[in-house]
This record gives structure tokens, C-alpha cells and sequence, in this order.
């Protein structure tokens, strides 16, 4: 049972402790092995902090039933980004840079979650600074895809998603600034939740970019983040149903807005027909879908460019100063962009931005969520620097990011399931946006549209082992 | 008018002349003739901010709250 476990999602498992079943020493310290095997391979955590887990979790072991009863996320082992603060535990960004940063503080969201039950097992690997999408880390080491070895597990939330994929966490944290929870989530087979923006709390977690940074969630299942979500009380009502369904069709009454320019989109050949079958399979279920005009994603991508590395900038600066030798050299690159942009250039790009946002909720005047891939392209090689479509060379980052970035300049929330494996074995996955602040909708039919079967696919081989 | 393309000299100069960080010539140098493919390269950003400049945004602000719009169910 113990290995069962593991795999199990985030809610059944708070149900077993509150059962009785299992208490949460015995769970936490089942994860805490799980951790110690497989950590030093994984690079999912730069930092265990099995104490301070044991002892919330002797804690909420002698807690009153009612203390218990009113911890919806009771147990639930917790996986923290590396960028967000857990007292007494070093917050080091993934980087050198931060070797003497140790916070006393949680963080608004870690203290929320730890106050409905969850306990953290660690501090998550990450990208440097989280700056990239390949989750490529010189220093901590890289985490490999769950699915395949030899691929990247990408970023920048990689620890995150590979501590659940791998049955190290039940739920992980992450941040979002143009992709980085959901990109890694759908390409470990996991469920990614950026909810709109400043609905969870950024307080206690290092910045990227002011501007277009998310704190989301990485979990097993649609009503995991849901229930994560949930814990942001009155905020967040997660479990809000869609539209009323039309007679027997689950989707039925529900308008899905496509991009219309997914045609003519450059992208992998299995991944636009898994993207089509997707399509066809909720039209069968009753969805109406209608293709709608998106902002131009390349656009988007300019603008967050154009936003996010000054941003970047002007927050690193003073370490930059100081510590400048520490940084990784992908990193001072990047941060060398925000330099030589002009202010006007960043002035307009936030004019940009408010635009695409004006431009997206006009959508949603006539539709109830939109569809996208996931991603264009599966997850790459170790060493990838460019994505190949139709002979046409991509920055890795950008065709990782093009479908997911646009959501982090209009504030959007946004989940990413899993849809359908690749020939290649890699997951491959569809892209839910709701309107501002309806996470619970954007959820619902992100869960009812996770029931089909078409859309199950199976967990990577660590899981399948831990079953057999 | 269509800029120029983007020279290491000038952002030397920047450096040299304006308040800016202590950019490594090697960074320079990454600006101008891009290697690592992780973003797009600058000349490329700037080339695209350059055709943005010509999109007319009236008086729209740089910043605009989140309306807590409630919608029908």
C-alpha cells in the first residue's frame, strides 16, 4: 500500500488521514523515503526539509477532530518552488547567487496552504531565477522528463512538476511568468493551474517580473487544484459548475472558442491531430466550438519579452552588482535584453498589454472558455536551444511558451491537462483559458472534459511500477 | 524609417556612456549574435517593437485594474 500511495491524489489522500486510515506521520515519512531514494537522481529538491515536515505532521496528528475536519488538504505532502519562501528553509532560487538567504517567514501562500493541512516536503528545483522554460539548472542539476530520460523535464517550475510526476509530493507550487507551471505540469503528465492574476498571493515569493507573475499549482488531477485553489477562501469557487449541460451531452451548452489561427500554426504533426481530435471529441460531447480571433501570439510574446526582462533587471540589480560572477551565463544574457530596451519600448508594451486584455475579455462576451495545445512541440532533447517545425528553427523557450504566454499579459487564468501520448511517448496536452476570476467554471470544464477517456493517458513507468 | 541593425559598438557606448550594469563584452557580444536560443534575440525584439510603434493606442493606459466582472452562469 505504502508504494500505492504515492500516485494517489492530493484529496484522497487528506480523506485517508482524516478516515483514520493512515496517520500523517506514517504519510509524510512514506513520501520523506520516497524522497530519499529518488532525490539525488531526480534533482527534484535543492533543499528536504524533513524536519519541519514530521513535525507539522506530529502536530496535526494530536489535533482536534474538528481542527482536522476543517483541514481540507490535511497531510497532503507539499512540494514549494524554490522561489517561494518556507521558513527556516533556504530560499535560494535556484541559484548561487542566494547562498545566504534564509527566510523566517513563510509565504503568504505556503501559510495558507499549511493552515487548510498541507505540509511542506521541500523546496523544488527550478531554472535559475526561474528565466527559462528547458528547467535547465548548472548548478542543482537538471530534471529529466518523467516520461523519457533523455528529454527535459522543462521549466521553470521543473522540481515542482517532477516531485508529483515522480511520487516525491502530492501538489507542488509553482510560478507562471510566461508558461513555467504549466508548461512542465503537461509535459510530465500533471494538471497546471495559473489562476488569474493576483488571486494567489506573490508576498514572501522572489520576483521575475512584477508584472506578469502567477503563483500556481501542479497537481495529479483536476480537483487537486481545485482544492488547492479552493484554499484561498471566498476567492476561488472552485467547484462551481459550467454552464448547465444540455440534456445527456456532459459539454453540452458550453461555446469553446479555438484560435483561429491554429491552421497555419507551425507546430508538431502528432500534436495538431491530437489537438484535432480533442476538438472533435468535445464537439461530440456536445461543446459548440467556434474559432476566434486571439491577439497575435508572436505579438504577445514581444510584449512579454519587452515587460518582463527590465523587470527582471531592475530587481537582480543590486545583486547583479554584488554578485554578478554568481549568476548562470544563459541568465546574465537575459538579463542583458532588459538593458538595452528603451523605457518607451516597456511603456508601450504595458499599453500592449492592457489592449490584448480588452481584447480577450470582448471574447469572452460570446464564448465561455478557449481551447489551445498545450504546447506546439513535446518536450526536448537535454541541450535543445531550438525548436525545428516545418524546417523553420524556434528559440526553445518561445515555441515551449506560445501558447501559454499571452495568458500571463492578460492576467487570464489557465489550466493544461494532459490530452493524448505522443508517438514518441511524451504527453502532449490541450490549454483551458476562463474569463477573469471564474476559475471555478474554467475548472468544471477542465474536469469534465479530463473524465473523458479519450483524454486519460497513462502515468509514466515509476507510477506503473509502483502498481504493479 | 527602418533602424539600423544593431552593432556591438553602440552597446559599448551605451554601456560606456550611460548609466547602465558592467555588461562582460561576451554578453555584448550574445546581444548582437545570439548563441544560446533560449528567448528571442534582442535584434529581433527590436525589429518587432519598431513595426509596434506604429500601432496606434490612442490614450490607453500602461496599467489597468482586474475588473471583478460577475458574468451570468
Amino acid at each position: 500500500m505504502t508504494e500505492r500511495i504515492l500516485f494517489e491524489p492530493a484529496t484522497a489522500l487528506a480523506e485517508r488521514v482524516r478516515a483514520g486510515e493512515l496517520s500523517c506521520v506514517e504519510l509524510i515519512s512514506c513520501f520523506l523515503r520516497r524522497i530519499e531514494a529518488l532525490n539525488r537522481s531526480s534533482h527534484a529538491f535543492i533543499t528536504v526539509t524533513a524536519e519541519r515536515a514530521l513535525r507539522e505532521a506530529r502536530a496535526w496528528d494530536q489535533a482536534s477532530v474538528e481542527a482536522k475536519a476543517s483541514a481540507p488538504l490535511l497531510g497532503v505532502p507539499l512540494a514549494v518552488k524554490d522561489l517561494i519562501d518556507v521558513a527556516g528553509a533556504p530560499t535560494t532560487g535556484g541559484s548561487r547567487v542566494l547562498f545566504d538567504n534564509l527566510p523566517a517567514e513563510d509565504a503568504e501562500t505556503v501559510a495558507v496552504l499549511a493552515r487548510s493541512g498541507a505540509i511542506t516536503v521541500g523546496k523544488a528545483n527550478l531554472h535559475e531565477f526561474a528565466y527559462g522554460t528547458t528547467g535547465e539548472n548548472a548548478h542543482f542539476g537538471t530534471c529529466a522528463n518523467a516520461y523519457d530520460t533523455t528529454r527535459l523535464a522543462c521549466g521553470s517550475s521543473s522540481g515542482s512538476a517532477i516531485a508529483v510526476a515522480l511520487g516525491l509530493a502530492a501538489a507542488a507550487l509553482g510560478t507562471d511568468t510566461g508558461g513555467s507551471v504549466r508548461v512542465p505540469a503537461v509535459m510530465n503528465g500533471l494538471v497546471g493551474i495559473k489562476p488569474t492574476y493576483g488571486l494567489v498571493p506573490s508576498t514572501g515569493v522572489l520576483p521575475f517580473s512584477w508584472t506578469l507573475d502567477h503563483v500556481g499549482f501542479i497537481t495529479r488531477t483536476i480537483g487537486d487544484g481545485a482544492a488547492l485553489l479552493a484554499a484561498f477562501s471566498g476567492r476561488a469557487p472552485a467547484t462551481t459548475e459550467p454552464r448547465a449541460a444540455n440534456g445527456s451531452r456532459p459539454l453540452g451548452g458550453i461555446r469553446l472558442g479555438v484560435p483561429a489561427t491554429l491552421s497555419t500554426d507551425r507546430m508538431d504533426h502528432a500534436v495538431r491531430a491530437a489537438f484535432e481530435h480533442a476538438l472533435r471529441q468535445e464537439a461530440q460531447c456536445g461543446a459548440a466550438i467556434e474559432e476566434v480571433a486571439l491577439p497575435d501570439l508572436a505579438i504577445a510574446r514581444t510584449v512579454s519579452l519587452t515587460i518582463q526582462m527590465p523587470e527582471a533587471l531592475s530587481f537582480h540589480g543590486g545583486y547583479l552588482e554584488r554578485r554578478g560572477e554568481l549568476y548562470g551565463p544563459d541568465l546574465r544574457a537575459g538579463l542583458a535584453v532588459g538593458q538595452f530596451l528603451l523605457a518607451e519600448h516597456y511603456l508601450r508594451a504595458k499599453r500592449l498589454a492592457v489592449r490584448m486584455r480588452r481584447d480577450v475579455d470582448r471574447l469572452f462576451e460570446r464564448i465561455d472558455a478557449i481551447l489551445t495545445p498545450a504546447t506546439p512541440i513535446v518536450a526536448p532533447e537535454f541541450g535543445a536551444a531550438h525548436a525545428f517545425l516545418d524546417g523553420v528553427e524556434e528559440p526553445i523557450g518561445n515555441a515551449l511558451t506560445r501558447y501559454t504566454s499571452l495568458l500571463n499579459v492578460t492576467g487570464h487564468p489557465a489550466v493544461v491537462l494532459p490530452s493524448a501520448l505522443h508517438p514518441l511517448g511524451l504527453p502532449m496536452g490541450v490549454q483551458i483559458v476562463g474569463r477573469h476570476f471564474e476559475e471555478g467554471r474554467m475548472l468544471a470544464l477542465a474536469r469534465l472534459i479530463a473524465e473523458e477517456p479519450a483524454f486519460r493517458i497513462p502515468p509514466p513507468s515509476c507510477d506503473r511500477g509502483a502498481e504493479s | 524609417m527602418k533602424a539600423k541593425r544593431l552593432e556591438k559598438a553602440t552597446l559599448e557606448a551605451v554601456r560606456d556612456q550611460l548609466a547602465t550594469f558592467c555588461w562582460r563584452d561576451e554578453e555584448l557580444e550574445e546581444l548582437v549574435a545570439p548563441s544560446r536560443g533560449l528567448i528571442t534575440p534582442l535584434q529581433t525584439l527590436l525589429d518587432d517593437l519598431e513595426r509596434l510603434r506604429r500601432v496606434d493606442l490612442g490614450s490607453l493606459p500602461p496599467e489597468e485594474p482586474l475588473g471583478r466582472r460577475k458574468s451570468a452562469p
